[in-house]
């Protein structure tokens, strides 16, 4: 026998061992945001050496394929986050649907609502998963009528970001170090202005230019802290009538109006003003807790050694301040076998045994052993935060297309700060526009 | 038609003019050059400060990391293939289409040419749903034909064709007739030669629509490697990018203008007399 048909025998050998190879893989589709950072990330299996958002999320994925011992290989499918549930309700129709996607808590109730979602109990059930696990506000946001319907990832939030070195010149620091909180609106506008006349700089900074989720949650969270909301049982109303909405309302035109809230900031300016000392306090979500604490760590930097965050401090009394959470879900139609099912929750079990690496991130952990931890509570601040797990609210699930309120609402409290609009004609817009989007009526 | 090119007059109101111009177009630059600069600049520094983009510390990190995405050539190549096919197969269409209005009679022509300008005032996202749904009928998405075939009814290119050709004077056809050539052989080779300006007006136009088109991309073409540089590069954003990857988003708007520059560069006598309305000799 020659060397070369033994050659050629070998290759179809090993051609037919590849392809059986090929036939046992089981490739499920990823869909998410978050970024691409493969040139950082996309060979690092190691999810601790991986930092932010994208780095963890790719890492989480690359130690999953690495380690799958099924042949399973999970496909990320990355989408800009801003049309993400556009692409995503366009992927439904046109039959290409991921088999796991993450998702909003917000965005959970309108997909189940559309019978897109599967129910997930029993899936977890099967990978060791209960609901009973999850943080009482992951809970909350991922278990509609009694079934659950995504494994909660994360609760994000809405927090004060504070320069204490302001803070602290403003004579608005304890003893130990720690920043004077309001705990009234009244005692909320003794503080701005004594903020102002030690300091020269507003208060506050959110942003006002094309943003209008700051407005919306600062909003949201200043009813619920009177014990109230925006939302009646039914989810097909909105209340802004009421006193407490009034109040909340009165509260956030003041302090803009009285110029204790930085003007004309985007979200970027609006992180930078607070960055660069022209503002005391940046409200803005968990995801900043890192990127804010290394600029805390650079000499020269208004920062420097002075940093700190809280939850939005109970200004009507209640603790409650905005939540919403990323989450998980299987999509109807986007599994096409008990392989591929098996595969997909899988993929749920690596993500959920990585929730503590997630809150690394500065979002908080949805699984109560992780948020109990002491490595949970050894991070920078999230003690001061951890909190937000029990006292958070999120606007309920039978409210429907909750982006789309947000902007209106967002909109409508914008003008009322920016153009001056007057509160009853404030109120009666949002009854408007978000009337319609509540009841589907054009 | 040939452009001509008068000499901007001598004296002080002459140099007023060009010192006008020249601010005029620093101003238009800025944001343009602060977009470069800042491509070089490290994230962590913009998140801070924007204004000082002339000044250390620079990095490559944000060029580094966008050509490490694995897709990166892909979705160039996916843009290309579609904004050329499209741009070719709209010059074809809108010519014939465009001749067959100028040129020939057939029953009902006034109405269907006032119904292809009809077409001018829908607005593209008004056929988005049922575009859609016929493409997700058809199994067509995530093809080059569902990123290309929407787009060639064109309407402006029609109606740009139509008066083009109707401004070439008729005797140059009735003499090619006399020497008995078909219809199609004078449409090939002496009016489609003619029209070449208002060809490469068209075709400048439809080849930037196709290159910057985000929406129908977004929607069409959801599988990562058919994805168009438009939706490769705003899947790759980090979600909070205009804060915490600005240096990165500026690096992803210089590469994607990359092309349409280098295709200026080589064509810009074209693109300033198809803007301009005139034409190049």
């Amino acid at each position: 026998m020659s060397k070369l048909p033994c050659a050629l025998g070998i290759v179809a050998l090993g051609a037919v061992a590849l392809a059986a190879c090929g036939d046992k893989k089981t490739e499920i589709a990823f869909a998410r945001f978050f970024g691409a950072c493969e040139a950082e990330y996309g060979k690092i299996t190691d999810v601790k050496q991986a930092r932010g958002e994208c780095g963890i999320i790719t890492s989480i994925t690359n130690q999953f394929n690495a380690t799958s011992k099924d042949g399973v290989v999970v496909k990320t499918q990355i989408v800009e986050w801003g049309p993400y549930y556009d692409q995503l309700s366009a992927r439904i129709v046109s039959g290409d649907i991921p088999a796991v996607a993450v998702m909003h808590e917000s965005a959970l109730g309108d997909f189940v609502a559309r019978n897109l979602v599967e129910p997930l109990d029993d899936g977890l059930k099967s990978i060791g998963i209960t609901a009973e696990e999850f943080t009482d506000q992951a809970r909350r946001g991922t278990v509609i009528g009694g079934k659950v319907y995504a494994l909660p990832f994360d609760t994000w939030s809405w927090l004060w970001h504070i320069n204490l070195n302001m803070m602290k010149k403003a004579e608005l620091v304890n003893a130990d170090g720690s920043p004077i909180l309001p705990t009234t609106p009244e005692e909320l506008i003794a503080h701005a202005e004594k903020f102002k006349a030690a300091t020269g700089k507003p208060y506050l900074s959110w942003p006002t230019v094309n943003e209008f989720a700051a407005p919306y949650r600062h909003f949201v969270t200043l009813v619920a802290q009177q014990g109230a909301t925006l939302f009646p049982p039914g989810g097909k109303t909105v209340d802004v009538r009421s006193e407490a909405a009034r109040r909340a309302l009165e509260l956030i035109a003041r302090l803009y109006g009285e110029g204790h809230v930085k003007t004309g900031a985007d979200y970027g300016a609006a992180n930078q003003a607070f960055l660069n000392g022209e503002a005391g306090i940046v409200v803005v979500g968990t995801w900043t807790i890192d990127d804010f604490l290394n600029q805390s760590k650079q000499a020269g930097s208004a920062l420097a050694n002075g940093y700190t965050v809280v939850p939005f401090p109970p200004i009507f009394g209640k603790k409650a301040v905005f939540a919403d959470g990323h989450s998980w879900v299987l999509l109807k139609g986007g599994i096409r076998d008990d392989k591929a099912r098996k595969a997909a929750l899988g993929l749920l079990r690596a993500l959920w045994d990585n929730d503590f690496e997630w809150s690394r991130t500065g979002h908080l952990p949805a699984r109560k052993s992780v948020i109990d931890s002491a490595a949970y509570k050894e991070l920078p601040f999230r003690v001061n935060i951890a909190e937000i797990a029990s006292t958070a609210y999120s606007v309920p699930s039978d409210v429907s297309h909750q982006r789309a309120v947000e902007v209106a609402i967002g909109e409508e409290v914008n003008a009322m700060c920016l153009t001056k609009k007057p509160l009853a004609d404030v109120q009666t817009a949002i009854e408007q526009r978000v009337g319609k989007l509540l009841t589907g009526a054009n | 038609m040939t452009a001509t090119r008068r000499p901007i007059s001598g004296g002080l109101a002459g140099r007023l003019a060009v010192l006008a111009v020249v601010l005029l177009a620093v101003m238009w630059m800025t944001p343009l050059l602060w977009i470069f600069a800042a491509s070089f600049k490290p994230n962590d520094v913009l998140m801070v400060r924007t204004d000082g983009l002339l000044s250390p510390p620079f990095t490559l990190r944000n060029y580094q990391n966008l050509i490490g995405t694995s897709q990166l050539l892909r979705w160039l190549a996916n843009s290309a293939i579609v904004s050329l096919g499209q741009t070719a197969l709209v010059l074809a269409l809108s010519s014939l289409a465009g001749y067959g209005f100028a040129r020939t009679s057939f029953p009902g022509k006034r109405w269907v040419f006032g119904f292809v300008l009809a077409g001018l005032a829908v607005p593209e996202q008004a056929t988005f749903i049922p575009l859609h749904r016929l493409f997700a009928g058809l199994a067509l998405h995530n093809s080059y034909t569902a990123l290309i075939l929407p787009r060639l009814a064109a309407p402006f290119g029609v109606y740009l064709m139509t008066q083009y050709f109707k401004a070439i004077p008729r005797e140059l056809e009735e003499a090619a007739l006399l020497d008995n050539a078909s219809r199609l052989k004078i449409f090939l080779r002496i009016v489609l030669p003619m029209s070449l300006p208002a060809q490469a007006t068209l075709g400048i136009f439809s080849f930037l629509t196709a290159w910057n088109d985000y929406l129908w991309p977004l929607v069409s073409a959801t599988r990562p490697d058919m994805y168009t540089l438009t939706v490769g590069l705003g899947s790759i954003q980090t979600v909070f990018a205009q804060s915490e990857g600005i240096g990165y988003l500026m690096a992803q708007a210089v590469f994607a203008g990359l092309p349409i520059f280098i295709v200026y560069l080589f064509f810009q006598k074209h693109i300033v007399a198809a803007v301009s309305g005139t034409t190049v000799g």
